[in-house]
């Protein structure tokens, strides 16, 4: 399965394909830091970004499934099984991984007024793990396998992000709480709702996982 | 490896593609599927592969390692020929050792260096079934393995449907040009109409042995070439008459 996943991150990287979510990714956090973030609003522009930056991770990781031709991906099927699937997500995964150290090390460097203390910094990091988990998940059930035309797997993509801001907005178990930990965190009792928002992401990530597996059982 | 009652429709309410299908896959044989464009063909060739789910009925007892050759092999990727079968073969676990062989049979090493979006249609079709080959199968599927490939590769997977068949692995091939009806033991099932039936041997017209005389150690090479090409080659030396290997 690491051979597979390796093998679709060298595709990757030498497609054109990884450029385009890393400039959106740039562009987005190069606006949320343009002026500065000054001391004590740390935690509150770490939860923007990684609530903004969820469509940059979900199409990274359906640029990166989508670059394996499908009859590729039967070739990879009938080599490891259904550790195909994971060994997709995997290598998605570690892209997004890059993105995200890409959006918390460039504030350090030169958006933030100060060094945050070490908790903000470790919340922060937890937010966009799970931003990345979301949107490697969004990705994936987007993805050509899934959603063979691109116009509709774009609207789907695009869509389905706007649909968990709106829906997020009234709870946080409605739907993968982004909204939630953004407005939490901009109202400073981000600390009493994190357990919450943990379960509910680790949730909505789990069903879109097992959506995922359900639907590629006939989508090869 | 046995196939029983299988269905198979892509969507629901969709006519079905396949219907009744029981194949029983015996250890050694070679089945060649055949049947009009548009059959179905492909379909239960990704059935057995393990890649599509029967809608109803049960594929059971499919071999461990599986190799699959696609119609159309994907050369839209950002790759060399050695790079690729690099990753193939740590991905299939197998030594690239391997990968020297199997260019080597089929005559590609002069590609290993080329990038697979540059290949000619049947240079690309060569790593399709390089790839599949590397692995060595006990189930190996092969859909339209001959198309477009040079004579001597012909040969050469003729060779090697034979020599997996003849080790107890199963081939399952569609087979177009007809190169592995020479082969012993294939069975050919047509699909046509949805269902999958065992054609009967058609009678031929009379047979003419034409001989041919040059040195042993170009007789197997000889016989492969006759049998990709269709025919059932008979090799004889003092005076000893017996069927080619």
């Amino acid at each position: 399965m690491i051979a597979l996943t390796r093998f679709r991150i060298a595709g990757y990287a030498r497609s054109h394909r990884a450029f385009q979510p890393l400039l959106l990714l740039l562009v987005v956090i190069s606006l949320l830091y343009a002026t500065g973030v000054p001391v004590g609003n740390e935690l509150s522009s770490y939860a923007d970004s990684a609530a903004i930056l969820i469509p940059a991770f979900a199409w990274a990781a359906r640029g990166l499934l989508d670059t394996e031709p499908d009859e590729q991906r039967m070739i990879a099927l009938t080599a490891v099984g259904r550790a195909e699937l994971a060994s997709g997500l995997l290598a998605a995964l570690a892209c997004n991984t890059i993105l995200a150290l890409i959006a918390l090390v460039w504030p350090l460097a030169g958006g933030f007024a100060a060094i945050p203390p070490v908790g903000t910094l470790a919340t922060g990091i937890g937010l966009h793990a799970l931003a990345v988990l979301a949107g490697t998940v969004i990705g994936a059930l987007t993805s050509r396998a899934i959603l063979p035309s691109p116009a509709i797997s774009i609207v789907a993509l695009i869509g389905g992000y706007f649909a968990i801001l709106m829906a997020g907005s009234s709870s946080v178990w409605a739907t993968f709480p982004a909204m939630t930990w953004m407005h939490a965190a901009n109202h400073g009792d981000l600390a009493t709702r994190l357990p919450a928002i943990v379960v509910s992401a680790t949730v909505w990530i789990g069903l879109g996982l097992l959506g995922y597996a359900g639907l590629r059982r006939t989508r090869p | 490896m046995r196939i029983s009652g299988l269905y198979l429709r892509y969507r629901r309410k969709d006519p079905w593609v396949l219907a009744e299908v029981d194949l029983e896959l015996a250890p050694g044989s070679v089945i060649e599927v055949v049947g009009p464009n548009g059959s179905g063909k492909s379909t239960l060739l990704r059935v057995i592969a393990g890649l599509l789910r029967p809608t109803r009925g049960t594929v059971t007892g499919r071999p461990a390692i599986v190799g699959y050759a696609p119609e159309r092999f994907p050369a839209a990727q950002p790759f060399t020929v050695a790079g690729y079968l690099r990753h193939l073969a740590a991905i299939r676990k197998v030594d690239e050792s391997a990968i020297d062989e199997w260019t080597s049979r089929l005559r590609m090493d002069h590609l290993l260096g080329q990038r697979l979006p540059d290949l000619s249609k049947g240079s690309a079709h060569k790593v399709g079934l390089a790839q599949a080959l590397l692995c060595g199968p006990d189930l190996l599927i092969l859909d339209e393995p001959f198309a477009g490939l040079d004579t001597a590769a012909r040969a050469e997977i003729a060779l090697t449907v034979d020599a997996i068949a003849t080790r107890g692995g199963i081939v399952v091939a569609s087979d177009h040009q007809g190169d592995l009806r020479t082969l012993p033991n294939v069975t050919r099932y047509e699909v046509r109409d949805s269902r999958v039936r065992p054609m009967t041997t058609q009678a031929s017209e009379p047979i003419l042995n034409v001989s041919v005389r040059l040195p042993l150690s170009r007789a197997s090479l000889l016989a492969a070439h006759l049998r990709a090409e269709g025919h059932e080659p008979l090799l004889s030396q003092d005076e000893t008459v017996e069927a080619a290997e």
